[in-house]
């Protein structure tokens, strides 16, 4: 939905991003007229309104070449089980304070792992970004252990076998 | 209203949010926030609490000044020309 959304968004942006052009296009024309004619106390605006020109337009090749390697998926993949587990592991793993020889799906973060609660904090903050939802602090402080993380994102996300 | 531990670690998740964007990095800004809070880890009395509670959203007040600061002087060198 969001995906929808944001490609409209582009669609818009890139639709106005033509008009613009088209009507600006003659404007390099006159104003290289104008620069031959010039003197040259005027010539270094008229040169800086040129490159202002050729920007736009690169920008506007820029977009349609990032509309054409976009694709636009109606939701996002479904997850699995299997897929949450490795997504949730990865995460720790990359998480500086957690030792990923000591990390295993049942070790407690604070008993097992030696991190302090603020450390916990920052763990659950860094599973919101990665599967984006929020997650309360009532939740948050039973998320004690990978395989609760993994429990609670399937419950939320509905995936159950 | 909330116990005093929830609320102090909803400050320190709104912080750390609001470090995301600091100029020198967000790194640097969770190191420093780490151990401010660690410095305090053995205050009891709840007037104590609710003091540093306060300074925490003078902190967060501070943030939001910087960013808006930042992002006031980085549109005046975009548009405004030198001469």
């Amino acid at each position: 939905m969001a995906m929808n959304n944001a490609s409209r968004i582009i669609g818009a942006g890139l639709k106005n991003h033509l008009k613009f052009s088209s009507v600006r296009v003659f404007a390099p024309r006159i104003s290289s007229v104008a620069f031959s004619q010039s003197n040259s106390l005027h010539g270094k605006k008229w040169k800086h309104s040129i490159l202002a020109e050729s920007s736009i337009l690169c920008r506007t090749n820029l977009v349609s070449q990032s509309l054409a390697s976009v694709r636009s998926f109606s939701e996002k993949p479904p997850l699995t089980l299997e897929m949450i587990r490795d997504r949730v592991l990865l995460v720790l793993k990359l998480y500086d304070k957690i030792d990923s020889e000591k990390l295993t799906l049942d070790s407690h973060f604070m008993t097992d792992m030696g991190l302090d609660s603020l450390d916990h904090v920052e763990v659950v903050m860094a599973m919101e970004d990665e599967f984006g939802f929020e997650i309360p602090d009532s939740d948050a402080e039973r998320l004690l252990r990978p395989n609760d993380i993994i429990r609670y994102v399937a419950d939320k996300e509905d995936v159950y076998e | 209203m909330a116990s005093s531990r929830s609320r102090v670690i909803q400050l320190y998740k709104n912080l750390l949010y609001l470090g995301r964007d600091y100029p020198k990095g967000y790194d640097y800004f969770r190191t420093r926030l780490k151990s401010a809070f660690m410095k305090n880890n053995d205050v009891t009395g709840p007037a104590q609490i609710e003091m540093l509670l306060a300074r925490g959203q003078y902190i967060i007040k501070e943030l939001e000044a910087l960013y808006l600061l930042k992002k006031y002087r980085a549109l005046k060198k975009r548009y405004s020309s030198e001469q």
